[in-house]
């Protein structure tokens, strides 16, 4: 269903304004890009390089004229395919987080690190939770408890992908690690070959801002864009610290940032898929710590969707964030305020469902709480639907003034899609609450939902060839680490 | 005297409003009128910037504010410096901090606001910014007599360069000359434990409990 995103927070003349002031940037300040394949390409296009800083300055033509070649709207296909993304700037999608470093654990309500089992439960959970479709995954993270350091990517890939049957995320972080993902993503799609042809894999490369393409994720972009595979570049912005306090600037900063690495992979690949991305957000003064439940992080999304928009190209956004340490009432209304400016902002991916305190921690019941602001949002952006059906002036006749809609076939027709039927909201009365539930709590209801999950639900099986590969090549990696090792 | 504390006055003003030209003037101006620059740094300086970290602890005052009134201070504190002697310049600090982000990690935010705590603690602090290459940390510390090495990770694939740096410190036969200290999202006191270093800080704040702690006890066992 197309998306009509009905907030606006940017008026064309100021998406205009900030687009020619991130072209001013691209064009006077340029980008330090240190890796010297990335800066060849760049040099090849008719950007002036200097090699000795790694700074590029990039004439406004040459990035237009790679917006121009990234398409508006790209497949990602599920290994099971009715779980295949066709995302569009016009349609949303959710992105649940998977992989951070902390967890809270489910039975303790105790912060510790997240291992490989936790990997799995999480992501066996979001493969059970219809609003979720593009997983990010255990081959993100930087470490995994119990896991080799050197080898986090191939077990966080594997306990990934052998838990769901939806598209799951890769790591961009350096050459080797990027191609590791790659060669993974391809034995599931059938082959090399197969991959190109129908891309199973994704990531995410952040520019770090203000202005720099680093070496180890500009080397993964190259990889990926070389192979046709979807990439959202996110800029990562904090309003008053990494970038200027106003959110103009931050925007104009921040687009910089995203379409120069957009430039790059169209570079490598003329057409290579990509989301415009924002993790924007500000610096809380007082603490001196990243805000990104706040509602400025809201603003920014809705901003850049409509940014986005303006290339046409997919923008990826965070939503149901919070700062707060517990499944509270600060989660709550940080997480509502920020997925729905930004859905109904217009973010095409909306990534970050799950997390909590900053996003430095992952939860399940998150996972399945935000799930249900999901359901929500997607409600919300269905919007209402204004025809002779709907409107039923015949039927109000026929109830008449003082009669009651309960016994209508309308209302049974029409119901499942006029309202949005939560699974954990509580609307009962107090006493049944109490009876019925134990009064439980929302934290209460969505530990049961994550038990019940774990208990009953089976991803649908890698096939035995496949899981087999998967795993001799995560012993490979592993082998690989220690042969370094002896030789350093 | 009346001249003197309207001095202390301009240079505590200048802190607080983080007027860089003000504090070198109100610096100068101390100097002119022959007043001990020991005390002018103590009153004039120290004093309005520690008060300014205490509030910035109490969630009082921006983060901003502390950074560029450490900047001010530096400023003023570079002409009151010229007149010190040395002793008086070993008695005005706490200790010496050689501070950076290690090779690879190229952030630097948390770094920034523990540089500007410090600095507002009265430390004086060698900044040398991202993605340090570990011998950069040992050249500078030994250049400017350091007593103290500072070093923030944000990646636990970085993290691994703190303990590189204690190793090559104890290679060099160096690794009791400095007191190290550890930080950054994936650090832990375990991690710090585990290489050796002398301590681990959650956050700028626990960073100068930390180094006060370790003054005091310098000072006491001297």
């Amino acid at each position: 269903m197309p998306l009509t995103a009905p907030l606006r927070i940017l008026t064309e003349d100021q998406i205009q304004a900030i687009h020619q002031a991130a072209l001013g940037l691209l064009q006077r300040t340029g980008i330090v890009v240190k890796e010297a394949r990335a800066r060849r390409y760049f040099r090849q296009a008719g950007a002036s390089v200097d090699e000795s800083s790694g700074r590029v300055r990039l004439p406004p033509d040459v990035v237009e004229a790679a917006l121009k070649l990234a398409p508006d709207s790209f497949v990602v296909h599920a290994r099971v395919p009715d779980r295949s993304v066709e995302v569009s700037y016009r349609r949303m999608h959710v992105e649940p987080m998977i992989g951070r470093l902390n967890i809270l654990d489910h039975l303790t309500h105790q912060r510790r690190r997240t291992s490989l089992q936790d990997v799995a439960n999480l992501v066996r959970v979001a493969d059970a939770l219809e609003h979720y479709h593009l997983l990010h995954s255990g081959a993100i993270m930087p470490s995994i408890e119990g896991v080799p350091l050197h080898a986090a990517h191939a077990h966080g890939y594997l306990a990934s992908v052998s838990n769901t049957g939806k598209v799951v995320k890769g790591s961009p972080r350096g050459r080797a690690i990027a191609e590791d993902c790659i060669r993974m993503a391809a034995v599931v799609a059938g082959g090399e070959d197969a991959l190109r042809q129908r891309p199973n894999i994704f990531t995410t490369v952040n520019p770090v801002t203000p202005l720099q393409h680093d070496e180890g994720q500009t080397e993964g972009l190259i990889e990926y864009a070389s192979f046709g595979l979807p990439i959202d570049v996110t800029s990562e912005p904090q309003a008053g610290a990494t970038s200027p306090v106003t959110l103009a600037g931050l925007l104009a900063q921040q687009t910089a940032d995203v379409i120069s690495g957009i430039t790059l992979a169209q570079l490598v690949r003329p057409g290579t898929p990509v989301w415009y991305g924002t993790c924007g957000a500000i610096m809380d003064m007082k603490v001196g710590r990243i805000a990104l439940g706040a509602v400025e992080a809201g603003l920014i999304n809705a901003a850049s969707a409509q940014i986005a928009a303006f290339y046409g190209i997919p923008c990826r956004g965070t939503g149901s964030t919070t700062d707060s340490k517990a499944l509270d009432m600060q989660a709550g209304y940080e997480k509502a305020i920020t997925l729905f400016m930004a859905a109904l902002g217009g973010i095409n991916c909306l990534f970050y469902p799950g997390t909590m305190e900053s996003a430095l921690t992952i939860s399940l019941e998150s996972l399945v709480v935000d799930h249900e602001l999901c359901g929500m949002a997607y409600r919300a952006l269905r919007g209402i639907q204004v025809n002779a059906d709907t409107l039923a002036a015949p039927l109000i006749e026929a109830v008449g003034p003082g009669g009651n809609f309960l016994g209508e076939r309308h209302t049974l027709k029409f119901l499942r899609q006029e309202q949005f039927l939560p699974t954990l909201s509580n609307r009962q009365t107090r006493e049944d609450w109490a009876e019925r539930t134990g009064s439980a709590t929302t934290w209460d209801q969505a530990h049961t939902e994550v038990e019940r999950i774990l208990a009953t639900h089976t991803p649908p099986p890698l096939d035995p060839q496949v899981q087999t590969e998967l795993e001799r090549i995560v012993r490979e990696v592993e082998a690989r680490g220690a042969v370094a090792r002896a030789l350093a | 005297m009346a001249e003197h504390e309207a001095i202390i006055e301009r240079m505590r003003d200048s802190i607080l409003e983080a007027d860089d030209d003000e504090a070198v003037a109100a610096a100068e101006a101390a100097l002119a009128a022959g007043m001990d620059p020991l005390a002018a740094l103590e009153a004039g300086f120290s004093e309005p910037i520690r008060e300014l970290g205490e509030a910035f602890n109490r969630l009082e005052i921006f983060l901003p504010q502390l950074v560029l009134s450490a900047r001010t201070m530096q400023a003023g504190l570079k002409v009151l410096e010229r007149a010190l002697t040395t002793a008086a310049r070993e008695a005005a600090r706490k200790g010496v901090v050689v501070i950076g982000t290690v090779e690879g990690d190229i952030h630097d935010i948390g770094k920034t606001i523990v540089v500007a705590m410090l600095r507002s603690a009265g430390y004086e602090v060698h900044d040398l910014g991202t993605d340090v290459p570990l011998p950069q940390f040992i050249n500078v510390a030994e250049q400017t007599h350091a007593d103290i090495i500072g070093m923030s990770a944000l990646l636990s694939t970085t993290m691994l360069r703190q303990r590189d740096l204690l190793e090559l410190l104890q290679l060099k036969g160096i690794r009791d000359k400095y007191f190290v200290i550890v930080g950054g999202a994936p650090a832990t006191q375990a991690w710090a434990d585990s290489i050796g270093a002398n301590a681990f800080a959650r956050d700028a704040h626990e960073a100068v409990l930390c180094l006060n702690a370790r003054a005091r006890n310098v000072t006491s066992r001297a």
